[in-house]
């Protein structure tokens, strides 16, 4: 059985429409005038257990509505939606003791009082009994190293300190469905790095299936195996993070300031993106070009500083639609 | 088991109120400001005897009591109910295994202990200070007097909440707030209802407004069995109802949750 099976899930909102002027706003009184927004559309998904799947897609793609609608915030207007065998919005408080969620820009823990106090509310609310609180909560403190900062007001935390105290939240009821909505936003590489290892350890020794949105290319590629892009409610793609990666995360973003006014040499598979003497942004092509051809072909004296990024989720999300566009998909 | 959680969401908004102290304090100056002012009304208005079959001292303790209940379960729950609605932060509550309405209830009982214990002790204090012990102060009926005060703290809950919870079905419901508060001011907070016509008591005595008001208030300053015997079944019927009401328009309201983004 999948974990998660969506078929036909379509999700309609009706906006008011508001017109302009003093008729418009007078007759809208009697008889509002509504717009049907389709936020999604006919998706079909089926998530395997122990999937660990990126779902990515624009703003406003109805990533969030897909979610909404799986964990049962949201009925579904039309077509159906089973998880873990359950049906969200009939079943939802069966269905939330076993699956947990991460909202990088939500808290959950109360603000003026120390993570334990939220951790044993959680503990009673998930009727989760002493003893197995008491393991679960030292290990997930010993994963993410919470030690320190236990009795310290979540209002005092650093962001970092604080999703992972929101991690250790959601988790401390051994969810089997982890959904996590831009769980690394505004983090640093360290805390990523962190948190990314605690999905992959869950996901190998308790099989949690993940089902990640995000922004962050690196999530992404050091999580999922499988990637189902979203536009306009609609699954545009649905393929291996291998081939996403090969198609197109194969760019990598070079920033380089000179001490000295630079000319930089033509080099197949580069293209600048912006240029001044002292400063240059490349865009290159790793599959023709490695990093270093690049670096060697400039004189290392004259550099004075270097920043190598994977280009935004956004930009790759664009690639995928001006190829698809171009395919005539 | 299953209770466990909501005596856990008491706890933990016991303790929330105890860090967020310096919110009462504001409300303890504004407790005794209107206490004073009032004080000093009714001291122009009386000269000596009884006013409706209040006295002086028993119209200062009147008013102390009311006070405390508003003060108490006067908590934000109409403001939060609408933020929440509207914000669409609401849809973040029901991941969790929980009765939503009870939820609420849990941490404003939390909340409320608090003030109760404060707003209590201002006005056994103001009381003291403003109008002199109460006369004839029946000792053994005072746990009657607690539930009627639980009831009415339950009652006033309950209905704000389903005022608030209208979020759902109407972008601009601050109104039905601003005329339960005038209802509930006039209809007993400020006035005991015998100030008011015959034909209007009988009516009002059986309203929610007196009952969360009036009724316990009544029933401290100048006891009788046959006020309790009336005002203790109609407050419970009036809490179960807004009870359900609550839940009512929350499981209605509940299924047109929208919301994008975020």
């Amino acid at each position: 059985m999948p974990a998660i099976e969506l078929t036909n899930l379509s999700k309609t909102f009706r906006v008011k429409v508001r017109g302009e002027g003093f008729k418009h706003a007078v007759a809208s009184v009697f008889k509002p005038v509504y717009k049907p927004v389709e936020a999604v559309k006919c998706v079909n998904l089926s998530v395997e257990q122990g999937e660990m799947l990126a779902f990515i897609g624009p703003n406003g793609a109805g990533k969030s509505t897909t979610i909404k609608m799986l964990t049962g915030i949201l009925h579904p207007t039309s077509g159906s939606a089973k998880v873990l065998g359950l049906d969200p919005v009939r079943e939802r408080r069966r269905l939330s003791y076993r699956i947990g969620a991460v909202f990088g820009q939500k808290s959950q823990l109360s603000f003026h009082l120390p993570p334990t106090d939220s951790f044993r509310l959680l503990c009673d609310v998930y009727e989760v009994d002493r003893n197995t609180y008491r393991e679960r909560l030292g290990r997930l403190v010993e994963l993410l190293e919470l030690g320190e900062f236990l009795d310290t007001p979540v209002r005092k935390l650093s962001l970092g300190q604080r999703v992972r105290c929101e991690f250790a939240a959601s988790l401390l009821h051994a969810p089997e469905i982890l959904f996590l909505d831009e769980p690394t936003i505004g983090l640093d590489v360290v805390v990523k790095q962190q948190i990314r290892e605690l999905i992959t350890r869950l996901n190998r020794e308790e099989n949690v299936t993940v089902f990640l949105t995000s922004h962050d290319a690196g999530d992404v590629e050091s999580l999922c195996r499988r990637a189902v892009v979203i536009d306009r409610g609609s699954v545009a793609l649905d393929i291996p993070v291998k081939k996403l990666k090969y198609d197109y995360l194969n760019k990598k973003v070079v920033s380089l300031k000179f001490t000295q006014a630079a000319q930089l040499p033509e080099i197949d598979g580069v293209t600048v993106v912006k240029s001044s003497p002292y400063t240059v942004k490349l865009n290159i092509d790793t599959r023709t070009t490695p990093v270093a051809r690049v670096l060697a072909a400039l004189s290392a004296d004259n550099i004075a500083d270097i920043t190598i990024t994977d280009p935004p989720m956004e930009e790759i999300i664009a690639a995928i639609y001006t190829n698809r566009r171009e395919d005539g998909a | 088991m299953k209770i466990q959680k909501y005596f856990s969401l008491i706890r933990i908004n016991i303790k929330n109120a105890l860090v967020y102290r310096a919110n009462v304090t504001g409300r303890v100056i504004f407790y005794f400001v209107f206490i004073f002012i009032f004080f000093s009304l009714w001291g122009m208005i009386y000269s000596g005897g009884e006013i409706a079959g209040y006295s002086l001292s028993q119209m200062i303790w009147y008013l102390c009591i009311t006070e405390l209940i508003t003060f108490t379960s006067g908590n934000s729950v109409f403001g939060r109910m609408n933020e929440e609605v509207k914000s669409g932060s609401i849809a973040y509550q029901l991941l969790r295994p929980w009765n939503y309405v009870f939820k609420q209830f849990s941490e404003a009982l939390g909340e409320m202990s608090f003030c109760a214990a404060v707003f209590t002790a201002m006005a056994v204090v103001l009381g003291l200070i403003f109008a002199g012990p109460l006369q004839g102060f029946p000792a053994a009926a005072v746990p009657l007097m607690l539930l009627s005060m639980l009831l009415s703290v339950t009652m006033n809950f309950f209905l704000m909440m389903s005022l608030g919870l209208t979020a759902f079905f109407m972008e601009e419901n601050s109104s039905f707030y601003l005329i339960y508060q005038k209802l509930l001011f006039i209809f007993g907070l400020f006035l005991p209802i015998e100030f008011l016509p015959q034909w209007a008591q009988n009516i009002l005595r059986y309203l929610p407004f007196s009952l969360i008001t009036w009724g316990p208030a009544k029933m401290i300053v100048d006891f009788s069995w046959h006020h309790a015997a009336l005002v203790l079944p109609a407050q419970a019927l009036w809490a179960a109802a807004a009870v359900l009401l609550a839940m009512f328009i929350f499981s209605r309201g509940v299924k047109k949750v929208n919301v994008q983004g975020g």
